[in-house]
């Protein structure tokens, strides 16, 4: 029993080591993916700032640096899953499926690639963060890591399942840009939970289940910019997020190699 | 065939790839109605009444919106080039190119054919953006849809262009991205140039004049509200020569690809 455990770990590191290696490949879109959030930084830093109330938002920056963590964990997790429906696409599968190692190795393997891709990926960020944020206690970097590493799981879970319900190219980017624009604008990403409620009214509640919000407030706390946050309610919803996407990318993943 | 007919031919093959595509219409009309229902108004929840003073008296949620119209306009024209790049990958071009027909009204007929498709394709958009806003004036939107096909037309070709150049889907999907990002983020979509001029960035306050987006999106605002026109720095026929002298400029480059690259498998 605990070889086949051990094997099953062993396996789906390597998988996951083919993915990270990969990775490194596409160093031009690496650099302009890293160039784009920076951008993103800089443009909402010194041109969004001037125009927000400062009565609602006093410093803009402070405010939407960990939604940019959030976001560079999106970019780089779902690179894993264009890359599933790349192969999907050139049948690619067949050769994975005739791999020495098991159906359910791969799939891990290609999860946990995702989120070694999107720890790489968001360090950078981090290091950013600290710089513009200020340094957390060890405490508050154990929840940051945490919640990253729920969240990447959760996206590269996500991206994995959005690329194997079509080989349409096209259909892919679609659905991974509604996927975005699902948890990035109905979250507290861009704005207060103050501006969902006067916008959204009674559907506003429908953002604090977004596993983005969630994570960004836990990195808004961890960063000093809240006080205060319901870390039971975020933490456990995270987990919730992680695991119904971890089983859904599982099952959809292992049926699309086997048709 | 005469010219037309033939040129109608060509065109019909985008637009018969339409039917195939009402998912893909629904999916896109989704998200665009979270833009501007979710997104849009938050955003302008926080954003001070001191920019009023840059958007010439306009609400900065109607200035965003229109804003948001030219990117879907905009990212439309860029899927329709993502399909010619797929029929690449087909082997498709070798049956085009086996068709009697001349190379340049081949590639005259998919930009148009695909800038037709791009129009029908965001029209329920555009009907939201105009209901939203109250625009109800059948002369702004017959302009506004004709300014839309030309922008269209000049983004069809350049994304040809990109797709000749890189020789591959995955890299043009790469590029394209990276391109659209840049474009659409430097550009006077989601701030008015004025606020972008305080920043004091001079090379952002450049990029942001010399961009395509910018100049279709502030036609479509001058178009909509007259007033904005006091704070452009171009009147709307300056803005509407611009968007067709890009086009036309890279239709012509287009052309010029179809005539002399694509014969014997130079496009791979």
């Amino acid at each position: 029993m605990s070889v086949r455990i051990s094997s099953f770990f062993r396996e789906a590191y390597v998988v996951s080591l083919r993915d990270l290696r990969r990775f490194w490949q596409n160093v031009y879109w690496l650099a302009g993916q890293v160039a784009m959030n920076i951008a993103d930084l800089v443009i909402f830093g010194l041109i969004f700032r001037g125009v927000v109330n400062p009565q609602l938002i006093p410093d803009y920056i402070r405010f939407i640096t960990p939604g940019v963590l959030c976001l560079s964990i999106f970019i780089s997790a779902f690179t894993i899953g264009r890359e599933v429906g790349v192969e999907l696409r050139r049948e690619v599968t067949h050769y994975l499926v005739s791999l020495p190692i098991s159906r359910s190795a791969l799939v891990a393997g290609r999860i946990l690639g995702g989120v070694l891709r999107g720890f790489i990926y968001q360090s950078g960020f981090i290091i950013l963060a600290v710089l513009i944020m200020g340094f957390p206690t060890t405490e508050k970097w154990v929840l940051t890591l945490t919640a990253s590493i729920l969240l990447v799981a959760t996206m590269s879970s996500l991206s994995i399942t959005v690329s194997t319900v079509t080989r349409d190219f096209n259909l892919q980017a679609a659905i991974r840009s509604l996927v975005y624009f699902m948890f990035f604008f109905v979250s507290n990403v861009f704005y207060p939970e103050k501006a969902l409620q006067a916008r959204l009214g009674s559907a506003a509640p429908i953002a604090y289940y977004s596993p983005v919000s969630m994570t960004v407030s836990i990195y808004r706390y961890c960063f000093g910019y809240l006080q205060s946050v319901d870390l039971f309610f975020n933490l456990t919803g995270l987990t919730a997020w992680c695991l119904i996407s971890v089983l859904l990318a599982y099952r959809l993943y292992i049926r699309n190699l086997t048709r | 065939m005469g010219l037309l007919r033939t040129l109608l031919v060509v065109a019909l093959w985008d637009l018969m790839k339409l039917k195939n595509q009402k998912v893909f219409i629904a999916m896109r009309f989704a998200w665009f109605t979270i833009q501007i229902l979710v997104f849009a108004r938050a955003v302008s929840y926080i954003v001070s009444q001191v920019v009023l003073q840059y958007t010439g008296g306009v609400e900065y949620y109607y200035f965003y919106i229109l804003g948001v119209y030219t990117t879907l306009l905009y990212s439309a024209s860029i899927a329709r080039g993502y399909m010619i790049a797929d029929e690449f990958d087909d082997g498709i071009v070798e049956y085009h190119l086996s068709l009697p027909i001349r190379r340049n009204l081949l590639a005259v007929g998919r930009v148009l054919g695909s800038s037709v498709s791009t129009i029908i394709f965001t029209i329920p958009m555009m009907l939201v953006v105009y209901y939203v806003l109250g625009v109800c004036n059948l002369a702004i939107v017959m302009v506004s849809l004709l300014s839309a096909f030309v922008f269209s037309m000049g983004i069809v070709s350049f994304v040809i262009l990109i797709v000749f150049s890189m020789k591959s889907t995955d890299l043009t999907d790469i590029v394209v991205g990276a391109i659209d990002s840049l474009l659409v983020r430097l550009s006077t979509v989601f701030y008015p140039l004025p606020v972008i001029a305080a920043s004091g960035i001079a090379p952002y306050y450049v990029a942001a004049v010399l961009n395509p987006i910018s100049h279709a999106s502030d036609f479509l605002r001058i178009l909509v509200f007259p007033e904005y026109h006091l704070i452009a720095p171009y009147g709307p026929v300056a803005l509407i020569l611009y968007i067709a002298g890009f086009s036309m400029g890279l239709l012509i480059l287009a052309i010029e690809y179809y005539e002399k690259r694509l014969e014997a498998g130079g496009w791979r």
